[in-house]
């Protein structure tokens, strides 16, 4: 099987665990269910076939038993699925406020991700091996692991400061899985792989915010997504960050659509892929402590394995090889005292978002809010990825107000895919918070038509009884 | 049973046109000048070249082995470091290490050079001349 093939591979096994095992029973439209579980699939399927490589191809040191193990689940995930299949599989309905989205959203969102999709291919056929980060630290290490006997260089200490040996191995381990079981090197494996993620992104974002706000918000969403400089430029640079992003918005999608092991699973993904998926998951459960309190016992024990796995990784395999926080820490004080960082760091910040044409989707998505305005119920509910979305460019702006680095290298060849993490995530927060259009801005409307919000979310979210109406 | 339909005011349908058309604006133009950059910075760093580059010492040296490595790139020039990095990720499973305390040594060179003499200030031997720069080479009373 071709390397290609074995990409494909991850996220069918994971789109058929999701959906047998997570199934997203109720939640509706089922259109956007179903993106979801597509979102979750992909994501989910890859970030398990990386730590299952990881854990028997690497560590056990056989990557036929890896294998072997991969599709014995995969057979497992298929005879689930046809079971729960003659089951009758999970149902859903339509939402509160239309099964569909308006057609022309969702037309037009299409339009997005093929013009963006052709941007990407651009990036492919000009860099096949990616940018600097793919082939200095990604590929690199995966090339690596790909190699029986030889994995361990992948977080050796030698390789440098340059190739980060320290950061987790979602990326480089799932790659080099590809590798390894097609026993090629092709570059169509990365690259494949980012545009994956890419799509599970946008599903998930989608997904979700057509659920918890209005379908065609849904569509808005991936619209904006689609219409990012930033992000399109990145999925063909084939780094570590659009992965992360996806994670950073799934953990925090299904944890607003009170699904704490989906939630759980990816937010322990987001540690595996960087650095920044630790501080991530750090304010996740913090963030799940003060406004999600029911489900953090469970989003703990679903992000329990993988992370135990970075755990792992980072006290007893990379050991020795500081990151770029520990290597920060002697000094700090002084450079946190150095009021003109701070600055320095603000300025890098306006110049990114005017520099990069941030201003398209933001602006969009600013004046969809500002005529639909926000509901106070769903604020609440959103504000839990809100928080998260707000601290953590606090956190890394702590992290490039203390660095050893020079700071305007650093800001400069970092700061712009920082942002693409955070961005879904923001996204989500607002969109998930805006009032349906048809109830924006005509009370009498929604009074004559729609229930209360709170009967909405607890009745038709949970029962997927649909009160079925077209419209926006 | 009958349905309702429930259509959204004309400023809601408004601000959705106009966030629609903007992303879609937002769109083409990414496309434009994603397109310019990518035909402007075609492999950069000459990457698709360090294969062929470094095909003989790919060939000639084992897959487990450790490469000193030794260079006349000014020592923390972005050069120096595009230079290293990319004969890692090329050679790799193979491990560059700094320094010329290996059997293997691996020379990346930017100019025409007395290579034979370079190695031996560092007690090397030249084992082969590759070309481009590309020189390989053996500790003194190594096999």
């Amino acid at each position: 099987m071709s390397a290609l093939a074995w990409v494909f591979d991850a996220p069918i096994l994971g789109c058929l665990l999701a959906w047998r095992w997570i199934g997203l029973r109720g939640v509706a439209p089922g259109w956007a269910r179903r993106l979801l579980l597509l979102g979750m699939g992909t994501a989910g399927g890859i970030g398990l076939a990386s730590c299952l490589y990881f854990l028997v191809g690497v560590l056990a040191g056989s990557p036929v038993a890896a294998m072997a193990a991969e599709l014995g689940l995969l057979g497992y995930a298929v005879w689930g699925a046809a079971s729960a299949w003659r089951q009758g599989g999970p149902e859903g309905g339509d939402g509160p406020l239309g099964g569909a989205p308006s057609m022309w959203i969702v037309l037009a969102a299409l339009i997005a991700l093929v013009i963006s999709s052709a941007a990407i291919a651009a990036g492919w056929d000009s860099n096949p091996q990616g940018n600097w980060d793919a082939w200095a630290i990604w590929n690199l290490r995966a090339r690596f692991l790909a190699s029986p006997g030889l994995a361990p260089r992948a977080w050796s200490p030698l390789l440098g400061s340059i190739t980060h040996p320290e950061y987790p191995l979602l990326v480089p381990a799932f790659t080099a899985r590809c590798w390894a079981f097609s026993h090629s090197l092709s570059t169509a494996a990365p690259a494949a792989a980012s545009y994956l993620f890419f799509l599970g992104l946008v599903a998930i974002t989608a997904g979700a915010v057509a659920v918890l706000a209005a379908p065609s918000l849904g569509a808005l969403a991936a619209l904006a997504l689609a219409a990012t400089p930033a992000l399109v430029h990145e999925v063909s640079a084939q780094y570590a960050d659009v992965p992360l992003a996806c994670y950073f918005a799934g953990a925090a999608a299904f944890a607003l659509l009170d699904q704490p092991v989906a939630a759980g699973i990816l937010a322990g993904f987001a540690a595996w892929t960087k650095d920044e998926g630790l501080l991530f998951l750090v304010l996740f459960f913090a963030a799940a402590a003060c406004l999600r309190p029911k489900l953090l016992w469970a989003l703990l024990c679903a992000a329990a394995p993988v992370t135990l796995l970075v755990a792992f990784y980072k006290a007893v395999l990379a050991r020795g090889t500081p990151s770029l926080l520990g290597a920060s820490v002697p000094g700090a004080g002084h450079r946190l005292a150095d009021v003109s960082r701070y600055g320095t760091i603000l300025a890098a910040f306006a110049r990114e978002f005017i520099g990069s044409a941030w201003y398209y989707p933001i602006a969009a998505v600013v004046i969809a809010a500002a005529v639909l305005r926000f509901d106070r119920e769903r604020l609440r509910r959103s504000a839990f990825a809100g928080a998260i979305a707000l601290a953590l460019p606090l956190g890394y702006g702590g992290i490039y107000a203390i660095t050893a680095n020079d700071l305007t290298w650093q800001l400069q060849t970092s700061l712009g895919r920082l942002l693409i993490q955070i961005w879904p995530l923001a996204l989500l927060a607002v969109l998930a918070a805006v009032r349906a259009p048809q109830i924006a801005t005509s009370s009498q409307a929604a009074a004559a038509t729609v229930p209360p919000l709170k009967s909405i979310d607890a009745h038709e979210r949970l029962t997927g009884k649909s009160r079925r109406r077209k419209g926006l | 049973m009958s349905r309702k339909t429930v259509r959204a005011p004309l400023a809601a349908t408004a601000a959705l046109a106009a966030a629609t058309g903007m992303c879609l604006w937002g769109c083409i133009e990414t496309y434009g000048v994603e397109t310019a950059y990518q035909s402007q910075n075609r492999d950069p760093y000459m990457i698709s070249a360090q294969f062929t580059r470094l095909a003989g010492v790919a060939a000639a040296v084992p897959e487990s082995a450790t490469l000193g490595y030794l260079t006349d790139a000014a020592a923390g020039s972005v050069t120096a470091s595009a230079m290293r990095t990319a004969a890692q990720y090329v050679l790799a499973p193979r491990l560059l290490a700094d320094g010329t305390g290996h059997d293997w040594v691996l020379g990346n060179f930017t100019r025409p050079a007395d290579f034979a003499a370079l190695g031996r200030a560092q007690g090397l031997r030249v084992r082969q001349d590759f070309g481009n720069g590309v020189v390989l080479y053996r500790r003194e009373g190594g096999r």
